[in-house]
């Protein structure tokens, strides 16, 4: 829930600058290791939307894969592990923790 | 009526990195410490507390407790030599930065301020309070699988406690899988076995704060 009221926060504070009456949609990155549930992510959002002119906006999840790869031989990994399978060099675990509000789309 | 789309760009985390900044900064100035406690509801972290303030005497520690609902917590840990400040989260199961800053400045003269996070081991992990160090506590009665389910938080891990060793046969619980599953994701951080009931381990956990006292 806070990250959703995150969203609404700043989606709100945009929209008036830009004096829109109405917000279309909204389109958020979020990084796949905040482990956010896109399905509760949308409900939250409609919640601290409501009774605001982002209500009923359409939001799009979209999710950034973190690069998780092994520092010696390059293997690529979906999940966080410390030491590489095949070679025992080091797992450098990149990005995958933004949230970026990243386009807002409005009507004024 | 005009339809218009915006870039926005907007990092939506930012706020609480800022301010977990500045916390930082203003506890390194007042030359105070301060660890960030982790865990899941019932797997020792105001044991924990209560140990560290009685068995070091030397060291004034002051105390940020975070619950939704924290009396119970409060008025265990007050019965002990600290300054300790609660905070009632309410519905929101973790702290951050800015409920954080609200109350550090109370703690003037402290060496060590110990953060107890609301019990849970998923939220608190993307809010950095502006600590120096991450603790993360489980417990064998969690499940030996707790690790493995919940590998973000014990990858930010500072230091890695396994708690509650002497019920690990009575719950079944692989204490070895659940060490092997930590190092797994974190090889840097200090993976601590205690039970803190009889004391084992504890002094281990002990060493590592004394030594935070000298840095």
């Amino acid at each position: 829930m806070s990250f959703a009221s995150v969203i609404v926060e700043n989606a709100l504070r945009i929209a008036e600058e830009n004096k829109a009456k109405k917000v279309k949609s909204l389109t958020v990155v979020v990084g796949e290791l905040l482990l956010i549930n896109p399905d509760q992510l949308e409900f939250c959002f409609n919640v601290a939307s409501h009774g605001t002119i982002l209500e009923n906006s359409k939001l799009n999840i979209e999710v950034a894969k973190a690069d998780i790869s092994c520092v010696n031989c390059g293997k690529k990994y979906d999940e966080v592990v410390y030491l590489c399978d095949e070679c025992g060099g080091f797992v450098s675990v990149k990005g995958g923790k933004e949230m970026i509000l990243s386009k807002i789309e409005i009507e004024n | 009526m005009h339809k218009i789309e915006i870039e926005a760009q907007i990092d939506l985390l930012s706020e609480n990195k800022r301010l977990a900044e500045k916390n930082r900064e203003f506890l390194r100035k007042k030359g105070i410490k301060a660890i960030n406690i982790m865990g899941a509801i019932g797997s020792g972290k105001t044991l924990l507390i209560e140990k560290t303030i009685d068995s070091l005497p030397e060291i004034k520690f002051g105390v940020i407790l975070g619950d939704v609902i924290c009396r119970a917590d409060f008025e265990r840990v007050r019965k002990h030599d600290a300054r300790v400040e609660p905070i009632n989260t309410g519905k929101e199961c973790h702290l951050d930065a800015h409920l954080i800053s609200h109350v550090i400045e109370g703690f003037d003269g402290v060496d060590i301020i110990l953060i107890e996070n609301v019990g849970n081991l998923v939220c608190p992990v993307d809010f950095d309070l502006g600590e120096d160090y991450r603790v993360v506590m489980v417990s064998v009665t969690e499940g030996d699988d707790v690790v493995e389910k919940h590998p973000e938080i014990f990858r930010l891990a500072d230091v890695i406690i396994i708690n509650k060793i002497s019920l690990a046969d009575a719950v079944e619980a692989d204490i070895d899988k659940m060490e092997r599953d930590a190092r797994r994701i974190n090889g840097r951080a200090l993976i601590l076995k205690t039970d803190l009931r009889d004391g084992r381990g504890l002094n281990d956990w002990l060493n590592f704060v004394r030594r935070l006292k000298q840095k």
